[in-house]
């Protein structure tokens, strides 16, 4: 049965494609990864290859950490505010065994993103107990404990302390090698992602988020589910907890730990749109490019001010995100343009 | 035709408040039983207790010879005892066919849809409830009747041989009532054994041919909705407690 299925979805596939591009989000889609593609050829200055390319370069890493957080919370309706503990353990695994275990960096990279589907495994099922807001609070305080563990002094032979790892190799010293990775590694997650949620395992996740009472008696095993969501979420957490060590070339606890990164996946997610999973790009393409530009503007300090500011923002006037909205608006300048 | 119910002594206290006190009963196959009794008496929390939703304080409850008290509620749908709730509850972002697509997947939502994968399986449920015109739209845009419809086909999703219905015609209009009285007496035909509660006896009096009645917890009588209709601690009950039976 399976098998058929699969066979037909198979062979079905390339009309798919053709009739996917033609709708205005697949053209548009494509229109965006093909701009991507070509974005690292259009020029060869030293300053554009290693720092403006880097940027989305670094977009596409929290491309795939906000998308790991939709999954979660927005398509299984687990609220998850401690999403830097599967970041941060991939990157500290990852780090640590290239640096100490000589691995190579792709199975450092793949090892670091299952130690966090180990935790995901390990802290859901404390928190499966707990719903809404207190589910939030138990994911925080974990990220909290996580975040002191790794910065005590007298842990430092175990956890590295507060210096954490460094020297550690890019995934191609080559920014447009490196570049071309992430966006590779965007493009399967988002896939992935986005056909999880359409599919039927995908529908029950989204049924325990819209009634978990009802998916329990629709004979659901609803707790299974919830540790899986959390698993398939920390897989994708870990696979740009580990991309993001290698970009920044080492680990540190606040920097890979940090209750502020649990907060950033929010932050893009919301922006984006909740549950739409695309939003999430353009949620992590905003926040990198804005905190780029406020950088370079030298506003430096202001940076998590202005993005709790947009976040209040965003909640208060357009609480569905704003991928949506400026599909609408693009859509409608489409068609005037085609004089409809 | 064995007995597919077993409620022995089934009791549920809250603190100092006991909700269901004693309480026993049995349901043999392919029988059509209602449960009254004035609002508060305990009629959901026995349901809830039996759908695994609440756990008894004391008692058992045995469903088709397998004991189930205490059970997680979706292992006991995946026995075969399926639920709906007297508040309707829908998946609200799924369409209609989503929804079904749910209990299509749990264990004997999956045994029964095997010949013919789930779509097929969750649109021939739609079908049966009546709904399959609306298979591509939520929840949210459905007046109330279809919702209990719905619910109904969620419960059918799972395959149950017992289906217990928690106040289906609350909030109906006639004609709604009249529509779902259809659909329920047309599961009851194809075998369904089915478990119905309501706080208005004319309701249930013309459909089902035997009440079990309770009153504040407790056990009253259990017999023709004649004999329920005449009993005086019923007749009491009713009156006594302000509701109109009528």
């Amino acid at each position: 049965m399976l098998k058929k299925e699969f066979q037909e979805k198979f062979t079905g596939f390339p009309n798919y494609l053709k009739s996917w591009v033609k709708t205005f989000t697949g053209g548009l889609t494509l229109f965006v990864l093909l701009s991507l593609l070509i974005l690292p050829f259009l020029s060869q200055n030293q300053n554009f290859t290693h720092v403006f390319l880097r940027q989305f370069t670094l977009a596409m890493i929290f491309a795939i950490f906000a998308a790991s957080w939709d999954l979660l919370t927005g398509i299984s309706g687990q609220i998850s505010f401690g999403h830097a503990i599967f970041f941060g353990i991939a990157g500290y695994i990852c780090a640590y065994l290239i640096s100490y275990q000589h691995y190579p960096i792709w199975v450092a990279l793949i090892i670091g993103a299952l130690g966090a589907v180990l935790f995901g495994l390990i802290i859901g099922i404390p928190c499966l107990r707990l719903k809404g807001p207190y589910l939030a609070l138990g994911t925080l305080a974990f990220s909290l404990v996580l975040l002191k563990l790794f910065l005590m002094g007298s842990l430092a032979d175990i956890f590295f302390g507060s210096e954490g790892i460094s020297a550690l190799p890019k995934i191609s010293d080559d920014p447009v090698v490196e570049y071309l990775s992430l966006l590779i590694l965007m493009i399967i997650t988002f896939i992935t992602i986005i056909q999880i949620s359409k599919s039927k395992f995908g529908t029950i996740l989204k049924s325990i988020r819209d009634d978990e009472t009802g998916a329990d008696a629709s004979g659901i095993n609803t707790t299974r589910f919830k540790v899986y969501a959390f698993m398939l979420s920390a897989l994708f957490a870990g696979i740009a907890g580990s991309c993001y060590a290698l970009f920044a070339t080492s680990v540190n606890p606040t920097g890979n730990f940090g209750a502020v990164i649990s907060f950033y996946a929010i932050l893009m997610a919301s922006l984006g749109g909740l549950t739409t999973i695309r939003g999430s790009a353009l949620g992590a393409f905003f926040f990198v490019f804005l905190e780029y530009s406020l950088i370079i503007a030298g506003a430096e300090l202001y940076v998590n001010l202005i993005f709790a500011l947009i976040l209040i923002l965003v909640v208060r006037f357009s609480e569905h995100g704003i991928l949506k909205p400026i599909l609408e608006r693009i859509k409608d300048v489409w068609d005037v343009l085609l004089g409809r | 035709m064995g007995i597919i119910l077993e409620v022995k002594n089934l009791t549920k206290k809250y603190g100092g408040l006991t909700a269901v006190n004693d309480f026993s009963f049995e349901i043999k196959r392919g029988e059509f039983i209602g449960l009254i009794g004035p609002n508060g008496a305990g009629k959901t929390t026995v349901f809830n207790l039996i759908s695994g939703f609440d756990k008894p304080s004391s008692g058992s409850i045995r469903f088709d010879g397998m004991d189930i008290t205490g059970s997680k509620p979706y292992k006991i749908v995946n026995k075969g005892l399926a639920r709906t709730f007297q508040l309707v509850r829908s998946f609200k972002y799924l369409t209609l066919l989503e929804n079904i697509s749910v209990p299509s997947q749990s264990h004997r939502g999956k045994e029964a849809s095997k010949g013919v994968g789930i779509d097929a399986y969750a649109s021939s449920i739609l079908a049966s409830v009546g709904l399959v015109d609306k298979a591509r739209i939520p929840p949210v845009v459905l007046p109330h009747g279809d919702l209990r419809k719905l619910q109904i086909g969620k419960a059918l999703g799972t395959n149950p041989e017992l289906l217990l219905l928690d106040e289906p015609f609350s909030g109906l209009s006639h004609e709604e009532s009249q529509n779902l009285t259809d659909l329920i007496l047309k599961l009851h035909d194809d075998g369904l054994t089915i478990f119905m509660t309501g706080h208005v006896l004319r309701e249930l009096m013309s459909l089902v041919p035997r009440v079990i009645a309770m009153h504040q917890g407790k056990f009253i009588i259990d017999g023709t909705p004649q004999e329920v209709a005449n009993n005086k601690i019923v007749l009491e009950a009713y009156l006594g407690g302000g509701d109109s039976f009528a």
